[in-house]
């Protein structure tokens, strides 16, 4: 698919639809969760049968509090619930209860970071303003057979937040980069779960186009139901190329709801039923407005995670991390505090550590999940480290071990294989295998003696003498093929120069 | 009294059938409805929320599953189902 030609601008606003981290629906007590036989997980107010009345669930209101503090919105104290009016059949009531004029989150900002030129170069960092983001039910579930449609309302009820940005996307690549970094937070926030193959997070997008330097937005069309990154980053290529189609061949853009076909990468006009948008919003009578308490908001701070690029900032700039290990552990708070409690540990070379985990650990994690994708972005991240046999402070014993010149980092690659499988501690794998290097001073130089006596080294030791610094490692050899390769090379390079001067 | 509505669109949009009679008559009757509104609205009242219709925290639900109905049960009151899901006619949003 063509870029636009860059006289061309495109404006993309995200409506992110996340499924908050609850166990009962938000206006009901039946319980939610994905794979369930169809219409197990419904009750009467779910349906809105006669005499039922919602009553909010405490736990998503707070998440969706906790959400806003986590992008730095401010939480009005007042905030209350709308009917929205259509009828569909994935729509039990008639209704959906949504939130209209007073949302329960207004404002914030997510940063995002787009891609560097390469994977080791750190990219443009922006912000994104959120406008606001309202607490509502998700509706049921429709699939198509034959001549008729079937409704399983399992999914209606389960609370969703509404996250609605400002029109401050401007790419492809920051849409994608922006739903990247809300996704970390919203997990790493314990908000949501946002396990896209689950449906957790659904996007709408609205794009338009004009030309740089103009003020004015162009008409936008809104292509709905995006069930993945990949289909918002598609859908922006693909409905930009499109509109400035239209608009370079004299036509104009018509303001309508699309969908997306994400097999054959296409966009198509949904067949909006008219008055569609003819929702009839009134004030919920059955639900009173809400008045937050200032002792819940703040009591929620204090659950708010550092934000992943002030800690992909602190990695770099206080502990010396390089750039590529420090992306890579931010992107799940738990491989970041289990990365922390190994520097706490051996404090002393976090860069060997974060290598370790970045690498080895992630890779083997990897491989005994049976998958090849990294934890990042995924909810399932703490599972996998819990079922990790080694605990930090073994990662640090390992990486300490190495510093100190005990084994090579080339034997430290097959300790940490070992202990990954055993979950035993660096020294006893070094010692049960006899991998310790030889430290032994006394016992080394005698072997280091014996080796400058043999004939066979005499030339190399006149040439070390007349200068050639390279000529002592012809030296080295002989040493580590006595002692088998234990010898701590470190040291016998100072013997070797102490019995040479 | 212009009517701040049309009687038709709104029929349609509550999927409702009317005929001549009862357009004449529910006209008359949500112009009356509208009228008191519209006095509501002209009365000089503070801009802040009621009071009345605000609770605090303690009237939230905690997050605590309860019963459902079951599938049987849920299917047995809709006109129809099939293998435990309700049936309607079909509705179609996808691309076709």
């Amino acid at each position: 698919m063509s870029t636009p030609p860059s006289d061309w601008e495109v404006v993309i606003g995200l409506e992110v639809h996340v499924q908050l981290h609850t166990r009962a629906k938000v206006f009901a007590s039946s319980p939610w969760g994905f794979g369930k036989e169809p219409n197990e997980q419904v009750d009467p107010v779910v349906l809105g049968l006669p005499g039922t009345l919602p009553v909010v669930n405490r736990e998503a209101v707070e998440k969706s509090i906790l959400f806003g503090l986590v992008v730095g919105a401010s939480v009005p104290e007042h905030c209350s619930w709308d009917r929205k009016n259509y009828f569909y059949p994935d729509n039990p009531k008639n209704y959906q209860l949504t939130q209209k004029d007073f949302p329960v989150v207004v404002g914030g900002q997510v940063e995002i970071e787009l891609p560097g030129a390469s994977r080791n170069v750190m990219g443009e960092h922006k912000f994104i303003r959120i406008h606001h983001a309202h607490l509502e039910e998700d509706v049921g579930k429709l699939s198509h057979a034959g001549s008729g449609s079937l409704v399983d309302y399992n999914r209606a009820g389960v609370p969703l937040l509404e996250i609605v940005t400002e029109p401050d996307l401007r790419s492809s690549a920051e849409a994608e980069a922006f739903l990247r970094s809300l996704v970390a937070m919203l997990t790493q926030a314990g908000v949501a779960d946002c396990d896209m193959e689950k449906g957790q997070l659904r996007c709408d997008c609205n794009v338009s186009i004009r030309r740089r330097g103009v003020e004015k937005l162009g008409t936008r069309t809104e292509t709905k139901n995006l069930n993945s990154i990949s289909s918002v980053r598609d859908t922006v290529i693909y409905e930009t190329a499109r509109q400035v189609r239209e608009l370079e061949a004299g036509r104009s853009i018509t303001q309508e709801t699309r969908g997306w076909n994400a097999e054959l990468g296409r966009g198509y006009v949904l067949r909006d039923k008219e008055d569609a948008h003819d929702y009839r919003y009134f004030p919920d009578p059955d639900i009173p407005t809400l008045k937050i308490s200032r002792e819940t908001v703040a009591r929620l701070g204090k659950l708010v995670p550092e934000n992943l690029y002030d800690r992909q900032r602190r990695y770099v700039d206080k502990l010396g991390l390089p750039y590529t290990a420090a992306s890579v552990l931010v992107n799940a708070r738990a491989l970041a505090e289990w990365f922390e409690l190994a520097v706490a540990a051996h404090p002393t070379n976090p860069s060997g550590i974060a290598n370790l985990v970045a690498n080895d650990l992630l890779r083997d994690l990897a491989a005994s999940a049976g998958n090849a994708g990294p934890l990042a972005d995924s909810a399932a991240a703490p599972v996998s480290l819990s079922s990790c046999l080694i605990k930090p402070a073994q990662l640090a014993g390992l990486v300490k071990l190495t510093d100190d010149g005990v084994i090579s980092k080339q034997q430290a690659k097959e300790v940490f294989t070992e202990m990954f499988k055993s979950g035993q501690d660096a020294a006893a794998i070094v010692d049960a295998k006899g991998l310790r290097q030889n430290s032994d001073t006394g016992e080394l130089e005698k072997i280091v003696q014996e080796v400058i006596a043999d004939p066979a080294v005499a030339k190399s030791i006149a040439e070390y003498r007349a200068g050639n610094e390279k000529a002592i490692n012809a030296l080295k050899g002989p040493i580590m093929k006595r002692t088998q390769g234990k010898a701590n090379p470190v040291l016998i390079d100072q013997l070797l120069r102490k019995f040479l001067a | 009294m212009a009517e701040g509505f049309d009687i038709d669109h709104l029929a349609k949009l509550a999927r409702l059938s009317l005929t001549a009679e009862e357009k004449v008559l529910y006209s008359s009757q949500l112009n009356q409805i509208l009228g008191h509104f519209q006095a509501l609205a002209d009365a000089d009242l503070p801009a802040t929320i009621d009071d009345a219709r605000v609770v605090n925290e303690a009237a939230l639900r905690s997050d605590e599953p309860g019963p459902v109905l079951g599938a049987e049960a849920v299917t047995r009151i809709a006109p129809a189902s099939r293998d435990g899901q309700i049936s309607v006619p079909r509705v179609v949003d996808d691309e076709s």
